[in-house]
């Protein structure tokens, strides 16, 4: 009897054991904010973005950190001469969450999904190029395109791939995500945290290495640095600078960084005086210096930016290239004077509600006002910013937007006429010309030459000065291997890491 | 007795109802949209996608017709799905009910009970030492802000005891000494301005009440002072003390969403601000309907309870 309570002891201490190393390859997560909803193709906001991109979901392609583009769930894929058709061969011995195979009819009927009204995805307009999804067999699939489309292997790494059965259904993935990826989805406590546990059935064998993640929902700054110091946060990922300088060289506590592919700007209003002007808007740019708003605002963590991403190396052009980026308040007043404008020109500025760009909108607003301008600053909640800003009610704005691997990913939108967020309401016909010639070219050599153009273009007279690229940091415990902070702010490197 | 009872359950009918209705006007007031909002500052839609999400949530139709079908099906107990989400929104409330409720019980115990015995106490030294300092330290106690007490807590705290898991939620059912563990510093830094507010109330009480005939007569029948403290005065000074606890517990909802923000404790608080920074619409209604239902019970027992210790209202 004795022996076999010591057995059933012994027993019992081996699995509190297991359960315990088991658990501590659970990765913890102080995330600042909770996703708000899990359908990868209605999601759009960065807290959702992070859990489910590369952890839950996969797409055709990927990104990888340097931003190019690698198989996703296709292993290879080839394209017409005519670039308007594209076969994609599926991985095989994919399986999804629900232990259903990932075929080619999945695929299909995911890019159906995105691109049906009914659904009403925001990222359809990334497939406005599809003319039709077809299964050729169970591992091939064939994309028909009505023009060729540059961007479309880049924008298919942000097409979820979901299960056939899901077409239709509006609701069930916002609450219950089923993919492909590293982890699975187990429990969203909203406000508290949302549980994934390892897909013991991935595809890569050997991946991922940590048991699960949990995101913590920890909004307070201050609360999630507590946390990563005292070891209840393994990772505090995507932070901003003033966070990342306060943790440098505390115990335990190791920094990764990159550049980050999100740009902060001043947008400027088009269609009405005077940023109708092109002078007035080059006004602006000679006004700003780039350099003291790195230096005030991001403590020196990024670079003076152009309408690219220096991350992007295979296109931004140096901004020592612009002319207007050399800060001249007396050429900017020159110009407001050939522009025909009354000096001091009163404006107002709308203000993102995020600490940084109030910092950067401050020091902005006395360069301006140092060169011939009046700025009111105007601080907005999210939802009233983000209102006025759709419905292009302002005369300048202050703000951050996320960048894109593609120029023409963020190009073609934001300053084609009539481009979906081209909220400026400005409209060019040689950056149409340029836009459209580009979008549709093949020849990567003579995209570059168009991009370069349009990039020239706008950094002076455009309808947003780009102000700077922040660095992009991620805070870790130490013990935590393999992990690396992306441009994009995905989290896919967590399926190689180790703790 | 009765009569006064269901004279407040009726008060409480008619709030409740009007609540509901103010409510719907003004979250619908506040700038942004629940769409727009969704969909962000940078993604690409068009109108014509944002008119069909419109129709999805069933925001395109009258706000007339969109109170009486959310009024009809509350009334039936439903209160409609997580814009967000698509969860019912009772599901949402019910998961972030609890951590609010043990946060309030919490502060509420440590603020309330030890307000009596320090409240009686400085009306007993009145003017002296004892008194002074203890007056200083309650006005010190209103004057800071949870929030501002909540990170030093966690910073010293973290610095005297890294081990000390003092951020989040866990449930007391699963993991008891865990959740007590996180639920101290909340509790003591919602508790502080509470227990300050309190005792000032019952030390003013007290001596009021101490200054009363019946207290000279307790006196010289020879009671001892604890006696006549404890047992007479008290009982008076209790009226205004239970009004005030009804009102600190609005009190404590208001400061659960700063303090829950800053312990990263999912509750009802930190329900209400994410439903309102996302225009979350039924989520905000009925979270708040919830919570104005919570502070008009707590008033309706305090009401019960002034018939339980003040006979004279009974009449």
């Amino acid at each position: 009897m004795v022996r076999s309570a010591l057995r059933s002891a012994i027993g019992a201490g081996f699995m509190v054991a297991a359960m315990a190393s088991a658990s501590a390859q659970v990765l913890e997560i102080g995330a600042d904010n909770g996703p708000t909803g899990l359908d990868p193709h209605l999601i759009t906001a960065f807290p959702s973005f992070m859990v489910v991109n590369g952890n839950i979901y996969e797409g055709l392609t990927a990104v990888d950190r340097d931003l190019k583009i690698v198989p996703g769930l296709a292993e290879s894929w080839t394209v017409a001469p005519d670039g308007k058709a594209y076969t994609f061969k599926l991985r095989q011995g994919v399986k999804f969450h629900d232990g259903s195979a990932m075929e080619a009819q999945d695929v299909v009927a995911s890019i159906n999904r995105v691109l049906s009204k009914d659904i009403a995805s925001p990222l359809a307009s990334r497939l406005s190029a599809v003319e039709s999804a077809n299964a050729v067999d169970a591992t091939t699939v064939e994309l028909k395109l009505k023009e060729p489309s540059a961007a479309l292997l880049s924008s298919l790494a942000t097409i979820a791939i979901v299960p056939g059965s899901m077409e239709a259904n509006k609701d069930a993935l916002q609450k219950a995500p089923v993919g492909t990826g590293p982890f699975k989805f187990q429990e969203w406590q909203p406000n508290g945290f949302i549980l994934l546990t390892k897909n013991e059935a991935y595809w890569d064998k050997g991946m991922p290495k940590l048991a699960g993640l949990k995101f913590n929902i920890v909004p307070e700054s201050a609360t999630r640095q507590v946390g990563l110091s005292n070891g209840q946060y393994a990772l505090l990922p995507n932070i901003d600078a003033a966070t990342a300088l306060q943790l440098k060289g505390k115990p335990n506590v190791k920094l990764s960084e990159t550049m980050d592919l999100a740009y902060t700007l001043i947008g400027m209003n088009v269609s009405k005086p005077p940023f109708d002007n092109p002078k007035v808007r080059e006004a602006v740019n000679y006004a700003i210096n780039r350099q003291e708003i790195v230096d005030a605002a991001l403590f020196g963590a990024g670079v003076p930016g152009g309408p690219l991403s220096p991350a992007l190396k295979n296109w931004a052009l140096d901004v020592s290239k612009f002319a207007c980026y050399k800060p001249d308040p007396a050429k900017a007043q020159a110009l407001l004077k050939e522009a025909g404008v009354a000096t001091p020109v009163s404006v107002t500025m709308k203000v993102l509600p995020r600490q940084d760009i109030k910092d950067i909108a401050q020091v902005v607003q006395e360069q301006l006002n140092k060169a011939g301008f009046k700025v009111e600053l105007v601080n907005q909640e999210q939802g009233q910013f983000i209102q006025d800003w759709r419905n292009s009610n302002f005369d300048l704005f202050a703000s951050i937007n996320a960048g894109q691997p593609d120029p023409d990913d963020y190009f073609y939108r934001t300053f084609r006429t009539g481009g979906s967020t081209n909220v400026f309401k400005y409209s060019d016909a040689e950056i149409d010309g340029l836009l459209d010639q580009a979008r549709t070219q093949q020849d990567q050599a003579a995209r570059k030459t168009a991009y370069d153009k349009v990039q020239q273009k706008l950094a002076c007279s455009g309808p947003v000065a780009h102000l700077t690229y922040g660095t992009l940091f991620s805070a870790m415990n130490s013990k935590l291997q393999a992990f690396e902070t992306m441009p994009n702010r995905s989290l896919l490197m967590l399926r190689n890491a180790s703790y | 007795m009765n009569r006064v009872l269901l004279a407040r359950l009726i008060d409480l009918v008619i709030v409740l109802f009007g609540v509901s209705i103010i409510v719907f006007l003004m979250i619908r007031m506040i700038p942004g949209d629940a769409v727009a909002i969704m969909l962000g500052a940078n993604t690409e839609i068009t109108p014509e996608r944002m008119a069909e999400l419109n129709r999805r949530v069933g925001l395109d139709r009258p706000i007339i017709e969109q109170y009486l079908l959310w009024a009809g099906s509350a009334l039936r107990g439903d209160f409609g799905t997580s814009l967000w989400t698509g969860r019912p929104v009772s599901t949402e409330i019910l998961l972030h009910l609890w951590p609010t409720l043990e946060l309030t019980f919490l502060s509420l115990l440590v603020g309330a009970v030890l307000a009596v015995p320090v409240g009686c106490l400085m009306a007993q030294t009145r003017g002296g030492a004892a008194d002074v300092v203890m007056r200083v330290s309650a006005i010190a106690g209103l004057t800071i802000p949870s929030f501002w007490l909540g990170i030093v807590l966690i910073l010293l705290l973290s610095s005297w005891a890294p081990g000390f898991a003092s951020l989040g939620y866990v449930p007391f059912s699963e993991d008891p000494v865990g959740n007590l563990q996180r639920m101290v510093l909340p509790a003591f830094a919602l508790a502080l301005p509470i227990l300050a507010n309190l005792s000032r109330l019952v030390r003013s009480a007290m001596l009021d009440a101490l200054g009363q005939d019946y207290v000279r007569t307790a006196r010289a029948k020879g009671l001892p002072e604890r006696r006549v403290v404890y047992k007479h005065a008290l009982r008076n000074a209790l009226i205004p003390f239970l009004t005030s606890v009804g009102i600190m517990t609005g009190y404590l909802l208001g400061g659960a969403i700063v303090v829950e923000q800053v312990f990263a404790i999912p509750g009802l608080g930190r329900l209400i601000l994410g439903a309102i920074a996302e225009r979350n619409y039924p989520l905000i209604q009925a979270t708040i309907l919830v919570v104005t239902a919570g502070f008009v019970f707590v008033n309706f027992l305090v009401d019960f309870l002034y018939i339980v210790v003040d006979p004279r209202v009974r009449a």
